[in-house]
């Protein structure tokens, strides 16, 4: 079995193409247990530090648990998670939150207004102090600009789910965070808002990495520049996009891309 | 099986007869009193059956009061036991925390006045140097302990039940404990533990049995009226006190009907706005 690790970890390696040098999330040897079973077991990886990486892996693979570790919700895992140099263990949880931005799978809007809501998560100062143009700024970044420009009063239920979800991203972007997860964000959507969400994330990930959570291979390709693929709890694959899609290392990775199933 | 629809319809008519029999009843009961009396007894502030007095001005005063106290001290600490169990401790000890108050919730009005009897009176009495400790301020600490239950129970559900998503939306945008739980969980189970307060207001408001044995049932209004270490009367331990005495059919009856009467309405205002309250949240 640690033979097997072993292979593990060399083939997931980042590879020469990656931007390694400048990456500041690096994960080391994390497992976790939920109720006696391992959800993650000694996941070793180094994201890079721009574009979107997807990370794909069949159903209980352990990917949205990985991104409930890397933001804290999670905290009883074993090994090291490292954030510009710093474990995040040392790091003050809340400031950690706002740095590492966490969108889930469904939009959880506040029952308050849509300006309210984007700027929910700022301190009471700076919810007086902010700036109309900050506001605009994070919608614009979401893509939800046009369409609330004259109803930042409204409640924010009253827009339809693929806004809630882009409310949700203004809402993280106004933060102004280092870097965002993002948990399957457009399963729940119609293909239109999708393809506006995946269009503005596109955009984001030039400046900042973007760490995307997809069942759909086809998105997966579509949109990243880098691929994490796990399968019960261990990462198996790491890649730039291409070469994940066009020449698999692994041959679980071939089985995934074929059969949309892993056999580890 | 063919007779168990019109079973079914058959002992729901009764009970929506039995329902509304009952404020019937107390109409009918109570009419020959505000016939001779009048509306403005309910200002009156001298209550003597044996003189035809019957003010019930002091008796509704004294309910409020102990309604009052009771709520002051049940609403922060039921809510703040609520918050604690279902978001600080451990689940076994917000179990047992749940269980504790079931048992408490369990526990026949009676044994609440006994322990007021016992435990409390003579602790009021020592600490504010009273000739006895029955008062309002009795009164309105039995029925605080006896609608805390009611209160923490229904603010631990209301809490459980804001949604995770919600709540992990709010700690993912690095919310500080204190801001998750002023700004989204509080805000959310709001309208639930607003339900639980009215239901325990409509509990509190119909206490006989523990009042009646703490309030000291002096029919007079208190003086001055925020002093509430003096013995007074509630609308309950009146009719509690005197109906056994009153002469069937007698006006001072009748005036005892009107006071279940009235409280009949302000409870029953109570449940519909709490109903509305609970069914919204």
């Amino acid at each position: 079995m640690p033979q097997q690790l072993n292979r593990i970890e060399t083939v997931v390696k980042p590879v020469n193409t990656m931007e390694v040098e400048a990456s500041r999330l690096c994960i080391d040897h994390l497992s976790l247990q939920l109720e006696g079973r391992a959800i993650l077991s000694k996941l070793s990886t180094t994201l890079p530090a721009t574009g979107i990486i997807a990370l794909i892996g069949p159903s209980g693979a352990g990917k949205s648990t990985l991104l409930r570790c890397l933001n804290r919700l999670y905290e009883q895992w074993q090994g090291d998670i490292t954030w510009a140099g710093q474990s995040i263990r040392n790091r003050d949880t809340d400031l950690l939150r706002r740095q590492i931005g966490l969108i889930g799978q469904k939009p959880a809007v506040f029952p308050c207004s849509i300006r309210d809501n984007v700027i929910f998560g700022l301190s009471r100062q700076q919810r007086r102090a902010i700036a109309d143009e900050e506001i605009y700024k994070a919608l614009q970044q979401a893509a939800l600009w046009q369409e609330v420009e004259h109803r930042l009063g409204e409640p924010a239920e009253h827009l339809s789910v693929g806004q809630q979800q882009r409310l949700c991203l203004a809402r993280a972007l106004i933060l102004k965070p280092d870097m965002l997860m993002l948990d399957e964000p457009t399963s729940a959507l119609d293909p239109r808002s999708r393809d506006i969400i995946e269009r503005s994330m596109m955009e984001l990930g030039r400046s900042m990495p973007l760490l995307w959570v997809s069942h759909d291979l086809d998105q997966a390709r579509r949109i990243s520049n880098h691929i994490l693929f796990m399968c019960d709890g261990k990462l198996i694959e790491q890649s730039d996009t291409e070469s994940f899609f066009n020449q698999p290392k692994r041959i679980e990775s071939r089985e995934f891309m074929r059969w949309s199933v892993c056999d580890c | 099986m063919i007779l168990l629809k019109p079973g079914l319809y058959l002992i729901t008519s009764f009970i929506a007869l039995l329902v509304l029999a009952v404020p019937f009843f107390l109409v009918q009961a109570s009419a020959p009193f505000w016939a001779s009396a009048g509306i403005m007894v309910l200002t009156g502030t001298e209550w003597f059956p044996y003189e035809m007095l019957f003010g019930m001005l002091p008796a509704i005063i004294g309910s409020t009061w102990a309604i009052l106290i009771a709520l002051f001290i049940a609403i922060p600490c039921g809510v703040a036991t609520a918050i604690v169990t279902t978001e600080l401790v451990s689940s076994s000890l917000a179990s047992a925390t749940r269980m504790g108050m079931e048992v408490l919730a369990a526990i026949p009005s009676i044994v609440y006045g006994l322990i007021g009897l016992w435990l409390l009176l003579p602790l009021l009495q020592a600490s504010f140097d009273l000739l006895s400790g029955h008062s309002l301020l009795a009164a309105g600490l039995i029925l605080a302990l006896m609608i805390l239950p009611l209160i923490t129970l229904m603010s631990m559900d209301a809490l459980k039940l804001v949604s995770s998503t919600q709540r992990e939306a709010g700690m993912s945008l690095g919310l500080s404990w204190e801001a998750l739980l002023f700004r989204v969980l509080l805000p959310q189970a709001w309208p639930a533990i607003r339900g639980g307060i009215l239901l325990a207001m409509g509990r509190a408001l119909g206490e006989t049995m523990a009042v009646m044995l703490v309030v000291g049932s002096l029919d007079r209004m208190p003086e001055p009226i925020m002093n509430v270490l003096q013995p007074a009367q509630t609308l309950t331990s009146r009719i509690g006190r005197e109906i056994g005495e009153a002469a069937f059919g007698s006006i001072h009856f009748s005036a005892l009907m009107a006071c279940g009467l009235l409280l009949a309405l302000i409870g029953l205002s109570i449940s519909l706005f709490a109903h509305t309250r609970v069914v919204k949240a």
